[in-house]
């Protein structure tokens, strides 16, 4: 049957048809049907789909379900309540096991829920917009791209609205980032300019101003209600005028990325104010301003021109809403006809093999691109997470699946009776599945405790502070957790369930040893040894990456960064500052630069040697003043700092050492003195002298460092290093303070020490270490929990053979080695397979990794070490316990 | 079998008498139309459904099929129809909450 948009919700209909009785069904859903129609009509489609949905739940009733079973005149309620009671009985009487099954699976269970609540959490995002569905964002994508673009080139929004298949488009340009004032009041504000369509494709209401017309006028700027309490107070802003200094703070990923020198760009008329809190959006913004602006104000050349540039797409985010029944693909095509309409225009170095994709609005929250408008987890994050997600629950799985083949023995008695009485095989796999489901439903309960304890630490991540998972507990993820525990459930008992139900049901009566003996050792051994190979693989690699962790903390960076602090100018005159701060006490040096060496901003120029005929080569860029080296401990081998003079010091460049090696010049005094021709500026730079090399780049991004110059360019200056000598580091800071707010008392004093924010670019690896550490201590948890219950079982099973070989004169520890034998056998195999796999597999992905550390046996052996303590102490837990007990207690045990 | 397979709750006797004033005209939309303009609230078609089936099951009505029509997408609609024993019986046995009051359909009969 064909989708006709006024049928009902396909979902919603499928869940009538699947739970109703078929002999009322179709006139039901006839009379659904009817009735939805005419709703439509009524009050609307969306209305509509709601209350039909509403009547299907309602629909959800005994009267209307279609009878269980395939007889309706049996009553099946008795034997299922059987199944309970004894399913409760087994739980309650082998307490060890029940326990070791519900906290194992209560523990992998937990990891699971989490993971489930992240997906929550991130699809609550962009659902208040009323055309969701039909609302897209133009991804970006050149050949042999990693990822694609959020951004798109800026012409597109207009040149897509001529297609047919969309009813309006809109561009976000995110070049707002400044400064707004109003009566003395200021606030720093980050948004963007957009055209008057945003409010007729977004469902973002305005609290006051009229949505039609807030953007149409240029000067015209829809802010915050956060910035229109800050301003304007009590006052109704509408129609107020706010005054904008632009400052280049970077939007929407700001951070605590410097700020340029402040222009002016006059005063805007505020026409709407929106309360952003109120929604949970991929878009955030201060401020949303006309884009009727923008000629004005590239006018002025305040701004760059890019609006008929369809080679520049890293800036501009297109969005557009489809006429109701087009689909992605109308979309698709409408700008695949543009690449191809508009290919001359597009062709440039970047742009080969240059793409546009639609991304459906419901995607976005999981489908993170470059360029995007907020921090969020990529996909490929969720597929780690749940992996070992996975590998966790299947241990837990295999656990139960474990004992309970092991402890067959104690149920063949029952099953021989239950298949005399006449049960089938499919009534007993139904029973052990019921008493499996059952564990896995209490291990829920203790899960969700788990759960609580383990969302506040998740929660405190580091990386958590730019991804903003707020965890809240929607209805849904309840319905989503049972699932998780049926099916777990499920998955743990089915093998047993097959297992045991297909005893003969004359051997399970007549002796308990032919019924197949304690079954499948063999089996049992393979499952346990892979338990403790995957814990072993997670221990090493957690220690690897730890160490790796701690080998970057600990690296030679070839400058110092102890006792610098880096303070923002903010747009604020450096000499201004250097002037202020210089009487400040306890200050040492200051000097200037435009980006914190290390910390993952880097900057590039190409060059080459004045007169030569090779291709220009690309080398980082650094911008200083002259206090710089000597401030950072960077070392000059050869040449002199910049000259004195300003306006030769403006061509003079240092470079590393590694330029001197890389253009082949035998020592570094020969290259003083060398005349370079930059790529894209006409000036020529001499090499003033050459510094030792050190790490500018991000040791996770870079393994040997490349060349790189140094260059005096005061213009250019972000940040002030301030090297403090007074052993009272926060005292200077407070004065530091203090003089800084007699010159800005606008902007709030920023600082931060150097070496705690090289520090924090390596806490990320610290947030895989905590996660994987947590995994592997679930892995090795659960997989001692499962060797526990074996080495329990077995020492009780052999509790009289213990008895009698004491009578007869053994002693305890050879008794402990005789019960503990198999199992260490089996951590010793573990080991024999799992150090390898480890080494290997770790030494794979370590050789790609910049800057590694060094991975040796010692690693392995330290894992292989914690996983055989560990597992010789739960086996000989059991084990000395059953030997040390005293025979005729022993000889007495039935 | 006791009284309680002849007991009619006050919904279901609802539904019976709009069965009858509908006459040949008692489906599940109809049903549920007449139902609510006369007592001008809100009837669920969960509700509705169960009672339909409960009184069938009863004995108070009888239905008949008729295929689907295109503003039903194809499905085919159930028409119900008194059971006219069964119903004069319950007539005298039991006189409804809302008989002669706010519910005026013995006269619509």
């Amino acid at each position: 049957m064909k989708d006709t948009p006024d049928l009902p919700p396909r979902l919603p209909l499928r869940f009538f048809r699947a739970f109703c009785d078929p002999q009322i069904r179709d006139f039901i859903e006839g009379d659904l049907i009817e009735l939805h129609r005419e709703r439509i009509a009524s009050i609307g489609k969306r209305k509509a789909n709601l209350r039909f949905s509403k009547d299907v739940l309602l629909l959800f009733r005994p009267g209307i379900i279609r009878p269980l079973g395939f007889s309706s005149n049996l009553n099946h309620s008795a034997m299922y309540r059987n199944y309970f009671k004894i399913g409760f009985r087994n739980i309650l009487k082998y307490k060890t096991f029940s326990f070791i099954n519900i906290f194992g699976l209560a523990l992998a269970m937990s990891v699971s829920m989490l993971i489930l609540m992240m997906l929550a959490d991130q699809n609550r995002y962009d659902q208040f917009h009323e055309k969701k569905d039909r609302i897209y964002r133009v991804l970006s994508d050149y050949e042999g791209s990693k990822n694609h673009y959020a951004t798109s080139p800026q012409p597109l929004a207009a040149a897509l609205a001529e297609y047919p298949a969309v009813e309006a488009t809109a561009k976000l340009i995110p070049s707002i980032g400044g400064d707004a004032s109003y009566d003395e009041k200021t606030k720093q504000i980050g948004g963007y300019f957009t055209d008057p369509e945003f409010f007729s494709i977004f469902s973002f209401e305005l609290e006051s101003g009229n949505p039609a017309s807030a953007l149409s006028q240029p000067y015209s700027m829809v802010i915050s209600q956060e910035v229109a309490e800050l301003l304007f107070g009590n006052e109704d802003p509408i129609g107020k005028a706010i005054q904008f200094t632009d400052r280049k703070v970077p939007f929407p990923l700001g951070g605590d990325a410097p700020a340029a020198p402040a222009t002016d760009w006059g005063n805007f008329t505020v026409t709407g104010v929106i309360d952003v809190s109120k929604y949970d959006s991929h878009l955030t913004f201060d401020v949303l301003a006309s884009s009727s602006t923008l000629p004005s104000l590239i006018t002025a050349a305040k701004l760059e021109d890019r609006r008929e540039d369809w080679q520049f797409y890293f800036q501009s985010y297109t969005y557009a809403l489809l006429q109701e029944g087009k689909s992605s693909d109308d979309l698709a095509n409408a700008l695949n006809d543009i690449v191809k309409r508009k290919e001359t225009e597009m062709k440039s170095e970047h742009t080969s093999g240059f793409k546009m994709d639609p991304q459906a609005l419901s995607d976005v929250a999981l489908g993170l691109a470059n360029n995007d408008t907020n921090f969020r987890l990529p996909m490929f994050a969720y597929y780690f997470l749940a992996g070992l997600a996975l590998v966790i629950l299947a241990s837990a799985c295999l656990n139960y699946t474990n004992l309970s083949i092991a402890r067959a023995l104690t149920r063949a008695k029952e099953i021989g009776i239950r298949k005399v009485t006449g049960a089938l095989r499919k009534n007993l796999v139904v029973q052990f599945l019921t008493e499996s489901v059952l564990t896995a439903l209490l291990s829920l309960t203790i899960a969700f405790v788990l759960l609580l304890a383990l969302i506040p630490s998740f929660k405190g991540l580091w990386v958590n502070q730019y991804l903003n998972f707020d965890l809240p507990f929607i209805p849904s993820l309840f319905l989503g957790f049972i699932l998780l525990a049926i099916v777990v459930g499920i998955i743990a008992g089915i093998y047993p369930a097959l297992f045991l139900s297909g005893y003969q049901p004359i051997k399970a009566l007549k002796s308990l040893s032919d019924a197949g003996g304690s079954g499948k050792l063999r089996l049992r051994k393979v499952l346990g040894v892979s338990q403790f190979v995957v814990s072993l693989f997670f221990i090493t690699t957690s220690i690897l990456i730890y160490n790796q962790f701690k080998h970057y903390m600990a690296f030679d960076y070839g400058f110092q960064s102890e006792n610098i602090v880096n303070i923002p100018l903010q747009g604020m005159d450096y000499q201004k500052l250097r002037g202020e701060l210089e009487r400040v006490s306890g200050v040492s040096t200051i000097s200037a630069c435009d980006i914190i060496p290390a910390t993952g901003t880097n900057n590039n120029n190409e060059l080459k040697v004045l007169g030569e005929t090779s291709e220009f080569a690309a080398v980082g860029v650094l911008n200083i003043d002259r206090n710089f080296p000597e401030n950072l401990g960077i070392e000059l081998v050869a040449g002199e700092n910049f000259s004195a003079n300003e306006q030769s010091a403006a061509t003079q460049i240092l470079v590393n050492e590694t330029m001197v090696k890389d253009l082949g010049y035998p020592s570094a005094d020969a290259l003083v003195g060398t005349q370079f021709e930059t790529k894209w500026g006409d000036e020529l730079l001499v090499v003033a002298g050459v510094v030792k090399d050190f790490r500018y780049k991000l040791l996770m991004n870079e393994d040997a460092i490349s060349p790189m110059m140094l260059r005096y360019n005061p213009t250019q200056f972000q940040y002030v290093n301030v090297k403090i000598a007074s052993p009272d580091l926060m005292k200077t800071i407070s004065e530091l303070e203090s003089h800084w707010k007699e010159l800005d008392p606008v902007h709030p004093f920023r600082y931060e020490f150097l070496d705690q924010e090289i520090e924090a670019t390596h806490k990320g690896i610290f947030d895989v270490v905590s996660i994987l550490g947590f995994i592997s201590f679930l892995a090795i948890f659960i997989a001692c929990l499962g060797l526990l219950g074996m080495t329990t079982y077995t020492a009780e099973r052999k509790t009289k053979e213990v008895g009698i070989r004491k009578f007869l004169g053994a002693d305890n520890f050879s008794i402990t080695l005789l019960l503990s034998k198999g199992f260490l056998q089996m951590l010793v195999i573990s080991v024999i397979l799992g150090a390898p796999l480890s080494y290997f597999v770790n030494t794979m992905w370590l050789e790609n990794f910049p800057n590694r550390v060094g991975f040796g046996i010692g690693t392995v052996a330290l894992g292989s070490l914690v996983l055989l303590i560990l597992g010789a102490l739960t086996i000989s837990s059991q084990t000395i316990r059953v030997s040390k007990a005293k025979v005729v207690d022993t000889l007495k045990m039935d | 079998m006791g009284m309680k397979e002849f007991q009619l709750g006050e919904f279901e006797e609802l539904v019976l008498l709009t069965v009858g004033i509908l006459y040949q005209e008692a489906y599940g939309v109809a049903i549920k139309k007449e139902m609510e303009q006369r007592l001008t609230r809100g009837v669920r078609v969960g509700a509705l459904q169960t009672a339909l089936q409960r009184l069938e099951k009863k004995g108070y009505l009888k239905s008949s099929d008729e295929a689907g029509t295109q503003e039903r997408a194809g499905r085919p609609k159930r028409f119900y129809h008194l059971n006219m024993a069964r119903a004069r019986w319950n007539m005298h046995a039991k006189p409804g909450k809302y008989f002669g009051r706010q519910y005026r359909t013995w006269s619509g009969i």
